[in-house]
């Protein structure tokens, strides 16, 4: 027993010895980064993880992030926020209270994002969530940024776009009435197909819940009823499931999606059915140019498949991050300070050239910035057809 | 081998009678004062220790999270625990006990309640200090409590009455949403509800109100499936119940005027740590004078066997009723609680994953015992908040720490037991001194 008790009592000892005494010193700039690593949509979480990686890599390279004439060592904070509300909320508390990060990337999902957002405006900590396209994230929040476009922008796109490319005039919806994200867009949508060609112009308004996987009563409907395309505004495996039931039920004409669908999962559940339709979204994989081509290349080869609009996304708003810490113009040590500097920098970005378009912010804390319409290519790309500025 | 094992389990035993030797006269009292004491310790001397044991920081959960992420800095984790919790608690302890033990008695001899109220006032007093130094341990104390009290809560229906209920999670959302809904329209300048009705210096005194609406509304939904299950038992009860979960779940998806799926936020921040603290101490004496009453006992024997508790008067029907609404109310509640505390509720949270958790808290800690809800709550809380930095792993241990529980203790950590107040707070004298 006692040789024992010596035992661990000098390894504790040695291990005292050498720990490192400048634990997050006052030349480290710390990111938090939260992300849903587990729980329902884990290839979200890994998208996001990897991408930071990325960036935190390239920050490395240069030997830290140089602030005014000053460089600092950036540490990454990753998070998992088990893709719940509340522990989204702990997550963001604990970034922001015990590892005092200076900027919060994440939550991605809307129904993460909103609880989370008051914590880091409550906090004056500034947030960019790279994905959450519902307005409340940011809606009176001064300290909360986004770097995506909103469903109330996104709506219009695909109405105008189908308006202009097929002439159509009679639409066909189905859409989670489960899922706050589908639910939205569904209803922007409609109102803007409306808008453009009068009330019941949309002859098919079907919905199912979360989870269902045979819609052929709802398909069946939309079919009888005339609509000469469907607008499906689903997550990539239920896309598979209504466009190959749909097929299978004999219909022929375009069916037309929205960003959600922009995964490389798509292609793999969906197979034939999916080539050739249309759908909008944040940045175009397939002939991409310039520091998208690169962005793209260097993930494929890292990790073995083309990256999501999730970690494009992510690494624009970690773009972001760093020119506002940059243009902040020096870093204090005194972490609320620093914070209010930082978010007045990033309220101040005007035109920031990130690989899914270029990004001005609103008031709100929002981007102005384009939407990219896909078309899925004969090999299952998902290659550039058009670009639809606000 | 077995020698070895012997030897080990000798030492075990060793360890066990030198701890009953040496604070088996140690009062509650006594070991609640130590808890404020280590607090205000860690709140003067906490950071610099902290800073010169090598740690970035005080730890903040026990140090769990940081040993996870650097096992460099178990040594010093375990050197701060030692200084900063387990020896001011242990030295306070012996230290007060002879005076705190005839304090004890006379405090009991005085009133009961009276020392009751004492000792939750010592232990709010050290959760309170041990919470103001960081915001993430307030946070997680909140929910903690939370838990319990909707642990309880089942335990009332799942372990007393003996039924396997799954509608947990949609009592919990029918509170969290009758709550929200009082409280944002009274008090919040909405765009769903038009602005405030009333001032907002009158919402903290409302807030209890909006807390027994979200309750009784609970409630309300629990005679929904109460009455149409009347005849089942077992499994039916089940799918019965987790049917209702699912129902109450698309009915909040489809309800425009709460937000939808997009779920409501905007509530007012009323959800302050002495109320959810109340509230907790309000469900757990209420539940356990309720399951130590004639009810509870009826509530057993109904369990135990039905046709039995019929022939002996209880009146099974009604007993069951009863009991199921009141598990509903303790949970509606902790909804309430549950939404003022994150200030956000969307119904995708009361799903399936809730019921597991709220399920596995029952199970872990131990059926038919009020100490063990308490203890699975508490612990199961804290292990996922202490094992998140694990990720995918975590939801390998916690479940198979379940699976652990139900070989070798198959009706959880402490079952069965009753929940005796007074008896805890006795003073702990040694049986010669007694006499």
């Amino acid at each position: 027993m006692r040789k024992l008790l010596v035992l661990l009592l000098s390894i504790g000892l040695l291990c005292l010895v050498f720990t490192p005494v400048s634990w997050g010193g006052k030349n480290v700039i710390k990111i938090g980064i939260n992300a849903p690593l587990t729980g329902d949509i884990p290839k979200v979480g890994e998208g996001t993880k990897y991408a930071a990686e990325m960036w935190l890599e390239d920050i490395n390279k240069e030997g830290g992030l140089k602030v005014g004439d000053k460089v600092y060592k950036v540490e990454l904070v990753i998070e998992d926020n088990e893709s719940k509300a509340e522990s989204a909320v702990k997550a963001n508390t604990k970034l922001i209270t015990e590892d005092e990060v200076l900027v919060i990337v994440g939550p991605q999902a809307s129904k993460q994002a909103i609880p989370a957002g008051e914590v880091a405006n409550n906090y004056k900590t500034p947030m960019i969530s790279p994905w959450s396209t519902n307005p409340a994230t940011t809606k009176d929040r001064p300290y909360v940024f986004r770097g995506c476009f909103l469903d109330p922008f996104q709506g219009p796109v695909i109405a105008n776009f189908v308006t202009k490319e097929f002439g159509f005039k009679k639409a066909a919806v189905l859409y989670d009435v489960a899922s706050d994200y589908p639910k939205g867009l569904a209803e922007f949508f409609k109102k803007a197909w409306e808008d453009l060609h009068g009330p019941g112009s949309v002859v098919a308004f079907e919905s199912f819940t979360t989870k269902d996987a045979d819609f052929s009563s709802q398909l069946t409907k939309i079919i009888k009823s005339g609509a000469e395309f469907l607008f499906t505004p689903q997550y990539y495996n239920e896309v598979a499931l209504i466009v190959q039931q749909a097929h299978e039920l004999g219909w022929n004409k375009p069916i037309v999606g929205s960003d959600s669908w922009g995964s490389a999962e798509l292609i793999k559940l969906c197979g034939k059915d999916c080539y050739g339709l249309f759908f909008s979204t944040h940045y175009a994989s397939a002939g991409a140019k310039g520091k998208t081509k690169e962005f793209i290349d260097r993930y494929k080869k890292k990790y073995g498949y083309v990256p999501d609009d999730v970690a494009a996304l992510t690494w624009d708003s970690l773009g972001i991050v760093k020119t506002a810490i940059q243009n902040c113009g020096k870093i204090t040590g005194n972490i609320e300070k620093d914070r209010q500097c930082v978010r007045d920098a990033m309220a101040k970005i005007k035109e920031y050239k990130g690989i899914t378009g270029d990004m001005t912010f609103t008031e709100d804390g929002d981007p102005i910035k384009c939407a990219v319409i896909v078309k899925i290519s004969d090999k299952g790309e998902f290659e550039f057809y058009k670009s639809v500025c606000p | 081998m077995e020698a070895n094992s012997s030897k080990k389990k000798g030492r075990i035993s060793r360890v066990r009678h030198w701890c009953s030797k040496h604070f088996s006269d140690v009062p509650l009292l006594s070991w609640l004062i130590g808890a404020p004491v280590a607090a205000v310790l860690e709140d003067f001397v906490g950071t610099p220790l902290a800073l010169g044991l090598g740690l970035p920081k005080v730890p903040v959960l026990f140090g769990f999270v940081l040993m996870l992420k650097k096992p460099l800095l178990i040594p010093s984790i375990l050197i701060y625990m030692i200084l900063i919790y387990i020896l001011p608690v242990v030295v306070t302890a012996k230290l007060t006990a002879p005076l705190f033990n005839r304090l004890a008695s006379k405090l009991l001899n005085v009133s009961g309640r009276l020392s009751v109220v004492i000792h939750l006032l010592l232990l709010y007093a050290g959760l309170h200090l041990w919470s103001s130094i960081s915001a993430y341990r307030l946070l997680t104390l909140k929910l903690t409590l939370i838990a319990v009290m909707v642990t309880l809560s089942l335990n009332v229906i799942n372990g007393y009455m003996g039924e396997f209920s799954c509608s947990h999670p949609g009592f919990m959302a029918l509170g969290a949403y009758g709550a929200s809904v009082f409280t944002v329209l009274l008090f919040v300048n909405d765009k769903i509800f038009g602005p405030a009705h009333l001032p907002a210096y009158l919402a903290p005194y409302m807030f209890p109100i909006a807390l027994i609406l979200g309750g009784c509304l609970a409630s309300l939904g629990a005679l929904a499936i109460a009455i149409p299950s009347f005849r089942t038992r077992g499994d039916y009860l089940a799918i019965i119940s987790l049917a209702f979960m699912f129902i109450v779940k698309s009915m909040i998806e489809n309800l425009e005027v709460v937000g939808g799926p997009r779920g409501l936020s905007s509530q007012p921040d009323l959800a302050a740590l002495p109320i959810v603290f109340i509230w907790a101490v309000l469900c757990i004496w209420i539940t356990n004078n309720f399951v130590r009453s004639t009810m509870g006992k009826a509530l057993n024997a109904v369990r135990d066997n039905e046709l039995a508790a019929d022939a002996m008067t209880v009146n099974t029907r009604r007993t069951k009723i009863i009991a199921f609404l009141f598990g509903a109310f303790w949970a509606g509640v902790a909804g309430g609680l549950f939404a003022h505390v994150l200030r956000y509720v969307n119904p995708g949270t009361f799903g399936i994953q809730k019921l597991a958790e709220v399920l596995a808290m029952v199970y872990f800690g131990g059926l038919n015992s009020v100490y063990g809800s308490i203890l699975g709550a508490v612990s199961l809380s804290l292990l996922s908040e202490m094992l998140r930095p694990l990720e995918m792993l975590k939801w390998i241990i916690i479940p198979l720490l379940l699976i652990l529980l139900m070989i070798f203790r198959p009706t959880g950590l402490i079952s069965f037991k009753e929940f005796d107040v007074i008896k805890l707070i006795q003073p702990r004298n040694n049986s010669r001194e007694k006499s």
